[in-house]
């Protein structure tokens, strides 16, 4: 018995390497970076420089403000929209149902930088279809890219187009587990079909919509592919940079790790705490 | 040499023992059967002599060897699980030969052991058949035919027989009993079925609660069980148990009295155990050997519940005045209905005594 | 009996009537990225509607090409991608396999601790992680920057953990008695026998990689070492382009995985629904 369990440190060890040297390491070390001077060479520690300038920080605060409005704008309209075509999408009267999976699951198959290329195409003020669709119904070109609400808008638009699908095909299968039983004892006690879903299916998809709430904020904190490519690196202006673009822009273009770092520190903590909050706010009642 | 030995063998899982001590010697060629209760230990107990789990305390002994610390490979062992455990996804052939592959063993030797193997249990013609695509019975004769080609001195059958219907249990039982004669190797079987205890073992082991209560060839246990547990498990229907009290003590002889029915009293030949008068005790008498009336040493009449007829046997669930069910066997008493009266007779040498700790009085 | 199938009826309208212009915006984007793939650039920027498809797909693609080596990029992502998913896939199953079916010490810590990365997003070691593989490794612009790094995804180990934890034990013990060593066990036995759950995870794995974004961008910038999608991203930004050309590399970033998920959709969402009932 002892000689198995040799053999399972065996199985494990690859894998805890990797994941000691990428993951474990880099949590440490990123905490670590942030209390430190990045500017000279060598590195010193200089406690407050990086945290003292991210709470007096315009473009912090910008982009924070930014991502917090993603956030409470996106999430809460995917995930509505996404159960909404979960519940369409179990409908046993559904006819070729593979093909509207297919449609709404596509998305997240094509990929970042494609789909950001096309929405960039697509919303083109001058030329893009969006606004000539638009102009066919009467309404005025939109300054997609010039104005910041817009700006906000089109990146919200693309992260639900692309998201969706992905979190409705989650709580499809979440539907998909609720036994047919339950509705039927409730038919028989003749409640409505309506209410049925609100006393019956939401309260069971709870831990799955939540499931899915806390990795849609998860992502949305971090969101950079589309600020980045869609609305040319967080434009207008910073109008649509999100921390996740501030981030970049600070490690990787000002080569200032040390308030990266804190970002990054930051933007974890807070993906943590409302994650937790999420949790807390739909725990089961005792 | 493929004797077996178990001195003082312990078993914890953490703070709590759940094999207390156990003792056993199997001699070569010994069919033994571990039986009892679920829970009581016994496939525990084989999983430590197979070598699967830790031994917490004491020592285990394989042809003389200490074993304690020994790989279940090295140890002359090969194991038929309750679910058979076939690899899915290897034919007949594959599933026999895969330990012998594994270990690099010559193709030859191999062959030849697979096709003895497959002879014996008359499952040639499946070769290349999946598990999937066998029978309850023919996947237990695959996983029977992976244990013979370990050619191992013992061999280990964890309730084998569990998983298949009634009338497939029987065959197969037969089956292995004949395979025992055949092959001659030290068996050891678990089973809560004491039908399969009874009819396969050379010695039965009776286990409960962690503790072997008995040890002895089948028709000792019969006839004469240690304690009021191995009484009421060997033997079906289980055997009858009445409250009784001492009435009288004499050298050699013991009375009781029913405590239901006070004016049944029967004397039994006990010698060498100490009772009192009044102390309470168990009468044990199976539902086979009541007399008819006036052909036993008392007379009882019971008020008839519920018969069953079963063609040549019958089953009568009856009272006892003092309000105790007791079952009767009897052939051919079909005109026995419910809610008869019916007189039986209780025979002094077929009937048991137990103190009120349920210990054998003898 | 009439009345129910007439409402029966008037439902079903409703579903497909609501579905089915869902779909259709759903998909609009990408229908538009194949018809604008096969448009001359002046066709894509001219004032009127166009919605179907044309023929200038090939010009298109030799405009991509000569903007930047987009399928020399293809070729180093379809490396990397395959690589990254048989390496993960390995490296998760023997964790997964450890943790599902050994008791051992500091297992639940383990278990704890990988349970915990989930949820910590991957910008808190995106920069050490750049610094370690790009100055103090020196491993900028190499295949095994590529490949390594992101090789420790959490969910696969859950799931293969999952895989393995719902095999029966008696099938090990068995194999054990019979002397077959551990390694062999894994390997003979596990491993086929979670196959599917494999297949699922490799197909994830494989899509993860292929679309990767970031991490490319960062480490592998220079043009003869890009990625696919960096490759197509550079373009993006630039004045002077031809966005026939974008788009014929994005439909080309993106067939062949369209492709794999409409063979194997079921693989797919069967893999993504269990990560998440996990």
């Amino acid at each position: 018995m002892r000689l198995r369990n040799r053999s399972a440190y065996a199985f494990l060890a690859p894998y805890l390497l990797v994941f000691a040297a990428f993951w474990v390491w880099p949590i440490i070390d990123s905490f670590l970076i942030s209390f430190q001077n990045t500017r000279v060479n060598p590195w010193t520690f200089n406690l407050s420089l990086n945290w003292g300038r991210l709470f007096g920080d315009p473009a912090f605060y910008n982009a924070l403000e930014n991502t917090l409005i993603i956030l409470i704008v996106q999430v809460p309209v995917m995930i509505t929209l996404a159960t909404v075509m979960a519940v369409l999408l179990n409908s046993p009267l559904l006819k070729a149902r593979g093909i509207f999976r297919f449609a709404f699951f596509a998305p997240v198959v094509v990929g970042e930088v494609a789909y950001a290329a096309v929405f960039r195409l697509m919303f083109n003020v001058d030329f893009g279809i969006i606004n000539k669709l638009l102009g066919g119904v009467g309404i005025a070109p939109v300054s997609w890219f010039a104005d910041s609400h817009a700006a906000m808008v089109l990146i919200v638009i693309a992260v639900t187009w692309r998201w969706a699908g992905y979190n409705a095909i989650i709580i499809l299968s979440g539907l998909q587990s609720i036994p047919e039983d339950v509705y039927e004892a409730a038919t028989l006690d003749r409640v409505s079909r309506f209410k049925q879903f609100i006393h019956i299916t939401l309260p069971l998809l709870k831990p799955i919509i939540l499931f899915c709430v806390v990795l849609s904020v998860i992502g949305t904190m971090q969101l950079f592919t589309e600020p980045y490519l869609i609305t040319n690196r967080g434009g207008p202006g910073g109008g649509t940079e999100t921390l996740g673009l501030l981030l970049y822009r600070q490690a990787f273009q000002s080569t200032n790790f040390g308030y990266a770092s804190a970002i990054a520190y930051t933007m974890a903590v807070l993906a943590v705490a409302i994650s937790l909050l999420n949790l807390w706010v739909g725990r089961e009642p005792k | 040499m493929a004797e077996l030995s178990l001195t003082n063998i312990v078993k914890r899982y953490g703070s709590l023992e759940i094999i207390h001590g156990a003792n056993l010697e199997v001699k070569d060629g010994e069919f033994v059967v571990f039986v009892g209760p679920s829970g009581c230990g016994k496939s525990t107990l084989l999983r430590m002599i197979a070598g699967l789990e830790d031994i917490s305390g004491g020592e285990l002994k394989i042809g003389g060897r200490v074993v304690n610390d020994v790989e279940p490979a090295d140890r002359g062992i090969a194991m038929v699980f309750q679910s058979y455990a076939l690899y899915p996804h290897l034919t007949v052939e594959q599933n026999l030969n895969f330990g012998l592959r594994m270990n690099g063993n010559p193709k030859a030797d191999t062959d030849r052991r697979v096709k003895q193997a497959a002879e014996i249990l008359q499952i040639t013609e499946l070769m290349q058949r999946r598990p999937k695509q066998l029978s309850g019975g023919q996947r237990q004769r695959v996983a029977i035919g992976r244990a013979i080609v370990r050619e191992p001195q013992i061999f280990l059958f964890d309730e084998p027989l569990s998983n298949l219907d009634a009338e497939l249990r029987v065959q197969m039982r037969v089956e292995i009993s004949r395979l025992h004669k055949k092959l001659g190797t030290t068996m050891i079987y678990v089973t809560h079925d004491q039908t399969e205890a009874m009819t396969l073992a050379d010695k039965i082991v009776v286990l409960r609660g962690g503790n072997i209560e008995q040890v002895g060839a089948p028709l000792d246990l019969y006839d004469d069980p240690a304690n009021q547990f191995v009484a009421g498990f060997v033997g079906s229907p289980k055997m009858n148990f009445l409250q009784a009290e001492v009435a009288d003590s004499q050298q050699g002889r013991i009375a009781v009295v029913l405590k239901g029915q006070r004016d049944i009293r029967l004397a039994l030949p006990i010698t060498s155990a100490k009772v009192e008068i009044g102390q309470p005790v168990t009468l044990g008498v199976r539902p086979e050997h009541f007399l008819e009336a006036g052909r036993g040493d008392v007379d009882m009449t019971v008020d008839v519940d519920v018969a069953e007829h079963l063609g040549n046997t019958s089953y009568i669930y009856a009272n006892v005045e003092g309000g105790e069910q007791i079952v009767i066997e009897r052939e051919e008493s079909r005109n026995t209905g419910n809610r008869d009266k019916l007189t039986v007779a209780l025979s002094a040498a077929k009937t048991f005594l137990f103190d009120s700790a349920g210990n054998r009085l003898r | 009996m009439k009345s129910k199938s007439k409402s029966t009826l008037i439902r079903s309208i409703a579903l497909h009537g609501l579905l089915a212009p869902l779909a259709i915006i759903w998909l609009f984007p990408i229908w538009m990225m194949f018809v604008f793939s096969t448009m001359p650039d002046y066709g894509i920027f001219s004032p009127g509607i166009v919605l179907t498809p044309s023929t200038g797909f090939m010009d298109n693609f030799r405009n991509l090409q000569a903007d930047t080596n987009f399928v020399g990029a293809m070729t180093i992502s379809i490396v990397v991608a395959v690589v990254y998913t048989c390496l993960s896939v390995l490296l998760t199953s023997m964790a997964g396999w450890a943790l599902a079916r050994y008791q051992f010490a500091g297992r639940s810590g383990v278990i704890g601790i990988i349970l915990g990365t989930i949820t910590l997003p991957y910008s808190v070691v995106i920069i050490p992680q750049f610094i370690m593989v790009a100055r103090d490794f020196g491993l900028a612009n190499t295949w095994v920057a590529l490949i390594v790094p992101p090789l420790f995804n959490s969910l696969g180990v859950l799931f293969m953990r999952q895989a393995f934890s719902m095999m029966p034990g008696e099938l090990f013990d068995a194999a054990r008695v019979e002397g077959v060593k551990e390694w062999q066990i894994f390997l003979r036995i596990a491993l086929p026998l979670a196959r599917p759950t494999m297949a699922a995870l490799a197909i994830i794995l494989f899509l993860a990689s292929w679309n990767n974004y970031l991490w490319p961008l960062l480490i592998n910038s220079r043009p003869g070492m890009m990625t696919a999608p960096v490759a197509l991203g550079t373009l993006i930004g630039l004045t002077r382009v031809s966005w026939g050309g974008i788009m014929a590399g994005a439909v080309m970033l993106t067939a062949p995985i369209l492709i794999i998920f409409v063979l194997l959709q079921r693989h797919f969402i069967a893999g993504i629904a269990a990560g998440a009932i996990k």
